[in-house]
């Protein structure tokens, strides 16, 4: 039985026995505070919680942080409102951006912004302000960041032939933003209520209450995300270049050449560190693409992709 | 030894991509070898997970292949480039050795080239002109779907893949 679904039974039970001897507040709380110790590392013996286990990063005890009750609802369901997500996007993205500027050729950033916003029109998210960037680093990856934030390197760049892979390795992105899978990490590992205590405060740069919330500079990035996530990014991702009319090869391409580069280059260790290997995505992939897109016959348009100069 | 003598470096020239010279490449899962790049066709072997192959030419989803006396069309979901075996830690060369690239018609470069690590990601800062120049560069649909239609791209109708069974259990709320 889902989470939800218990709530909700516990609510109408609640409603309906309004003399209950059963403390629905204090209930939540327990289940709240439950649902966050959850991703502690040793799950074991959680009904002691004054043997508290020492945290390895500097983390906050999520046990010890007062549930606020007007946040409840954010934390049994898990949704950030629009504003909430773009704030922490915007945040991780200035950090990313202070880690690795912009590659200073505004052909190649409108480009790549043209092909993008392309894509992510397929996915049917459209509120929020799509935005790309090509980072100056030789390093291999490409990042996401939630409310429409979407970061590629020129080290993954350069080994792209034709706009098709490009749209393969946006759609990979943009998909990590519209299954709002950085948010659903926030959600389980750090404190509820950061955000709803400053609500309506605006940041014109770096945003204190966000930050607290991501942590350090931009190591959410660092940090990775489940390797279903990832399965699921290519599988949603791939969808997008093809209802955008690309070759829906595009990714699949590139995860080929991924696999092909020695596991030793440090180009690509922070990407090993993050992601499954090229291989098991592929094997993934093939699972569930099958003969679904025997039939496609997208473009590839290498005659216009943008080469580096 | 094998591996020694496919891992060192090919020097090949710029060709045509659908021409591409041998490289090698390792089956996913046991599939059908086709005489053409099409589930319909005849089939003219088959390969078993983990076998190698050597990869010959790519057309949409397809590889043509070669694993032993037999030459067919394979799915390019179906084969990994590199012959180190299925696994995904490790593999794919010697240490220390040149790379053998998937596709050697594109441009080599590894060596001594510096990633992006997770200190440096640790320790940026908010850098609100980067952010500003990032802003300023995006564009409208209205915008992206006029470059796309110059082309020729048009939106497609295309249903989304199913989840694996695999990974049906997985929602972060889901084990209760």
């Amino acid at each position: 039985m889902s989470l939800k679904h218990l709530i909700l039974a516990a609510l109408l039970a609640a409603t309906s026995l309004p003399a209950s001897a059963f403390d629905l507040g204090k209930f939540l709380e327990d289940r709240v505070n439950r649902k966050l110790n959850k991703n502690e590392p040793a799950q074991t013996a959680p009904a002691q919680p004054s043997t508290a286990p020492a945290q390895t990063a500097a983390a906050p005890q999520p046990a010890k942080q007062k549930v606020d009750p007007t946040q409840l609802g954010f934390a049994l369901f898990g949704d950030y409102s629009l504003e909430e997500e773009v704030r922490i996007g915007r945040q991780i993205a200035g950090n990313l951006l202070g880690a690795v500027p912009l590659v200073r050729d505004d052909a190649l950033q409108r480009y790549v912004n043209l092909v993008g916003n392309w894509v992510a029109q397929q996915s049917g998210r459209n509120d929020v302000t799509w935005r790309f960037g090509v980072l100056d680093t030789e390093a291999i990856n490409a990042f996401a960041a939630p409310g429409g934030y979407v970061f590629v390197t020129k080290g993954l760049y350069r080994m792209l032939e034709n706009e098709a892979e490009l749209a393969g390795v946006l759609g990979h992105e943009i998909a990590h933003i519209t299954q709002k899978h950085h948010l659903k990490v926030l959600k389980q590992s750090t404190l509820i209520g950061a955000l709803g205590q400053a609500a309506g405060q605006r940041a014109q740069g770096s945003d204190q209450v966000v930050q607290n919330l991501i942590g350090n500079g931009a190591e959410i990035m660092a940090r990775g995300l489940d390797k279903n996530a990832e399965y699921e990014a290519d599988r949603v991702g791939i969808v997008y270049a093809a209802r955008a009319g690309y070759d829906p090869w595009g990714l699949p391409s590139v995860l080929q050449e991924l696999a092909g580069l020695p596991s030793g280059d440090n180009r690509t260790s922070l990407l090993y560190k993050t992601h499954p290997h090229p291989a098991d995505r592929l094997a993934a992939l093939g699972e569930a693409v099958g003969e679904s897109f025997d039939t496609l016959r997208g473009k590839d348009l290498a005659n216009r992709f943008y080469r580096l100069r | 030894m094998r591996k020694i003598l496919t891992a060192t470096l090919m020097v090949l020239g710029w060709g045509v991509a659908s021409a591409v010279s041998a490289a090698t490449g390792t089956v996913l899962r046991d599939e059908k070898l086709y005489t053409q790049p099409s589930a319909t066709a005849s089939v003219a072997g088959s390969v078993a997970r983990g076998a190698n192959v050597t990869i010959l030419s790519r057309e949409g989803g397809w590889l043509r292949v070669t694993s032993g006396r037999t030459t067919g069309w394979v799915r390019l979901l179906s084969v990994r480039a590199g012959s180190g075996g299925l696994g995904g830690a490790g593999i794919g060369d010697v240490v220390g050795a040149a790379t053998t690239r998937s596709d050697p018609t594109r441009v080599v470069a590894v060596a001594g080239l510096r990633g992006l690590s997770d200190e440096q990601l640790k320790q940026a800062q908010f850098n609100a002109d980067e952010l500003a120049r990032l802003e300023a560069q995006s564009v409208t649909t209205g915008q992206a779907s006029g470059f796309a239609s110059q082309s020729g791209l048009a939106a497609l109708k295309v249903q989304g893949l199913p989840k694996p069974r695999a990974e049906q259990q997985a929602s972060p709320w889901g084990e209760n």
